[in-house]
């Protein structure tokens, strides 16, 4: 139970008053009182009361007309309504306006404890309802997605677009783009959004699996088949079926999910019954379709089937404006994961992340951060806690004094700025190196 | 107050300091419940009942008055008992705590307990202790008997340290 709850308490009887708040106290309730309806409007409408206990008989305005106020203001205040035997057809009158519930005076000591406990049960859910909404919301909003290149911008235009329609979409792109994460935008943003997302990873799932996992299965439809399953067509009855790596798929699936997608009908393995399903396409794949509808890999008339909306993910070396945003985004989010104060990447790291190709795409740079975050120490990213090879990293200097500025920084860098052992690297001596830091005015990163 | 069993309230005194560590005393209180009573409820009023003990409260002191007579206050049918969250007094009905109210068969022990757990708890919410929901405190809200016979006579860590902080000025008698 939520001790953090207010009541209100409205009675023209001090007794009564009396009495009710002091049983809520004792609960550990905050309580305030009201004689009349208006003096408890006055109350309501400054302070926001959780359960608002309201007799049906008061000076003035009733409580059945208290009630239909205090809905006007807040539809979500939770209003009990106390009664005496006789008015219990006008108490039912009452939660035909919206009342939570009503209550016979004397109350049983049971009863009262009770309906109060179930309310606080009833406002917890809905807070936890609200929370739980926000928190589907804020995971995957188009406008959360970290990108400010021109082809991000344009990708998630074209998410925007294609999430309102129930059209199949096809998102492509190389390994570690994020395709599942813009399948999810797409989830999130249509009408289905209340529904969940079914994932199918079609190339972790064996072939002699595959069609159970996505028809399910009867019980004794195989040897092991102790239990009749759902498949995920099943499952994705009004939801999204997301189907990643759909180019792994065997031919002879590709014939069996064309004919689903076409008809959306379906039995389970090992079943005579037909089953019915609504959901939406999105699949997801690093090969190119069409060169493998090309070479006989995949079915022509399955990919035109699944290629109505195409969404490209560009590589994140084609975007590099965007590794310095996803950058700062991963350090925030695994700085507060750790607990660890850094706060930003040092300007020599970023210009390496920059200049490197990032092959494992974004997957790579969150995982640069991440364990750039777990082994620094400072209130930033430096180059030394990157663990490419800077040979990958494309110089941008030409001149020879450029090239030994930057690899006397490295150097430094590398020996956490202790002079004897940098200057031992470099074939220096600690005075010349000195006067190198002094010429190029080489200032220890933060 | 009409309580008839003086010796169980003897014979509980000292569990009743061993459980709140303070003094405690008893004595016989002389209180003519007449006007207390509603004939329409058959019952007695705990709310005015309670006002009469708050004098016999010392400076620091709590006093809880225990009765046989079963008591209500207005909004309820009937309670257990009934404090002042914080103040001086509290008030023990040990009406409902008889098996043989539910038919079934009388038994003492169960009734000493029941009274106990009782005083325990109403003493706490005259030393400002709220309800707890920690399973087998004495400050669990009960609101019948087999509810009652869940929880110990004992507070929880938490309640215990509560009350020791809360009772620092004062003792209960």
């Amino acid at each position: 139970m939520d001790n953090n709850l207010s009541i209100l308490i409205v009675d023209d009887e001090l007794s009564v008053r009396d009495s009710l708040s002091n049983w809520f106290i004792e609960d550990g309730y905050s309580v305030d009182t009201a004689e009349d309806a208006k003096v408890a409007l006055k109350k309501i409408e400054a302070f926001n009361f959780h359960i608002i206990l309201v007799d049906i008989k008061l000076p003035g305005m009733d409580g059945l007309e208290l009630n239909r106020r205090i809905k006007s203001i807040n539809e979500e205040t939770i209003v009990i309504i106390m009664t005496a035997f006789a008015s219990v057809d006008s108490a039912v009158e009452a939660l035909k306006d919206g009342a939570y519930d009503y209550i016979c005076k004397p109350f049983d000591p049971d009863a009262v404890t009770h309906i109060i406990r179930n309310a606080s049960k009833n406002i917890q859910l809905s807070h936890e309802n609200l929370s739980l909404q926000e928190r589907i919301k804020s995971l995957v909003n188009v406008e959360d997605i970290i990108g400010g290149s021109d082809s991000i911008l344009q990708v998630l235009e074209q998410v925007r677009v294609v999430a309102e329609t129930d059209s199949t979409v096809i998102i492509t792109g190389d390994s570690g783009t994020g395709k599942e994460l813009f399948a999810k935008a797409i989830h999130m943003n249509s009408p289905r959004r209340f529904f969940p997302m079914v994932t199918v990873h079609c190339g972790a799932i064996a072939e002699n699996l595959m069609e159970s996992e996505l028809f399910g299965h009867e019980r004794g439809a195989f040897t092991g088949a102790q239990y009749a399953r759902k498949g995920k067509f099943e499952m994705a009855d009004g939801a999204t079926l997301f189907l990643d790596e759909i180019s792994t798929i065997s031919i002879k699936m590709q014939i069996e999910l064309l004919r689903v997608l076409e008809s959306k009908h379906f039995t389970r393995v090992g079943g005579n019954r037909e089953l019915k399903s609504d959901f939406r396409v999105i699949c997801a794949t690093n090969r190119d379709l069409k060169s493998m509808v090309d070479a006989g890999e995949f079915r022509e008339d399955l990919y035109y089937r699944l290629n109505v909306f195409t969404i490209d993910i560009p590589p994140l070396r084609e975007r590099v404006e965007d590794i310095k945003l996803l950058a700062q985004h991963f350090v925030k989010m695994y700085a507060e994961q750790m607990n660890r104060a850094t706060t930003h990447v040092g300007k020599r790291a970023m210009n390496a992340l920059e200049n490197y190709p990032f092959p494992g795409n974004v997957r790579e740079l969150e995982n640069l951060i991440e364990r750039a975050i777990v082994i620094g120490t400072g209130d930033s990213v430096r180059l030394k806690d990157l663990p490419f090879d800077r040979v990958l990293t494309k110089p941008t200097w030409e001149s020879i004094q450029e090239m030994e500025h930057h690899h006397i920084v490295s150097i430094l860098d590398k020996y956490d700025w202790n002079i004897s052992r940098s200057a031992k690297a470099l074939g220096v001596d600690r005075v010349t190196l000195y006067s190198k830091i002094k010429k190029y005015q080489i200032e220890k990163s933060k | 107050m009409q309580f008839t069993r003086v010796d169980l309230l003897e014979k509980m005194l000292p569990l009743i300091s061993s459980r709140l560590h303070m003094n405690t005393s008893l004595s016989e209180y002389y209180l003519d419940l007449t006007h207390f009573f509603d004939p329409v409820r058959s019952q007695y009023n705990a709310n005015d009942i309670i006002k009469k003990l708050v004098p016999l409260a010392k400076e620091g002191d709590r006093v809880v008055g225990i009765t046989d007579l079963d008591l209500f206050i207005p909004v309820l049918s009937y309670i257990f008992g009934q404090a002042y969250l914080g103040g001086s007094a509290a008030l023990v009905s040990g009406h409902r705590l008889e098996n043989k109210r539910y038919g079934l068969v009388n038994d003492p022990q169960m009734y000493a307990d029941r009274l106990l757990k009782c005083v325990l708890h109403e003493l706490g919410h005259a030393f400002g202790l709220i309800h707890c929901h920690k399973p087998g405190c004495v400050m669990v809200s009960t609101t019948y008997v087999e509810e009652m016979d869940q929880k110990s006579d004992r507070f929880c860590g938490k309640c215990l340290s509560e009350l020791s902080r809360r009772s620092s000025l004062g003792t209960s008698s």
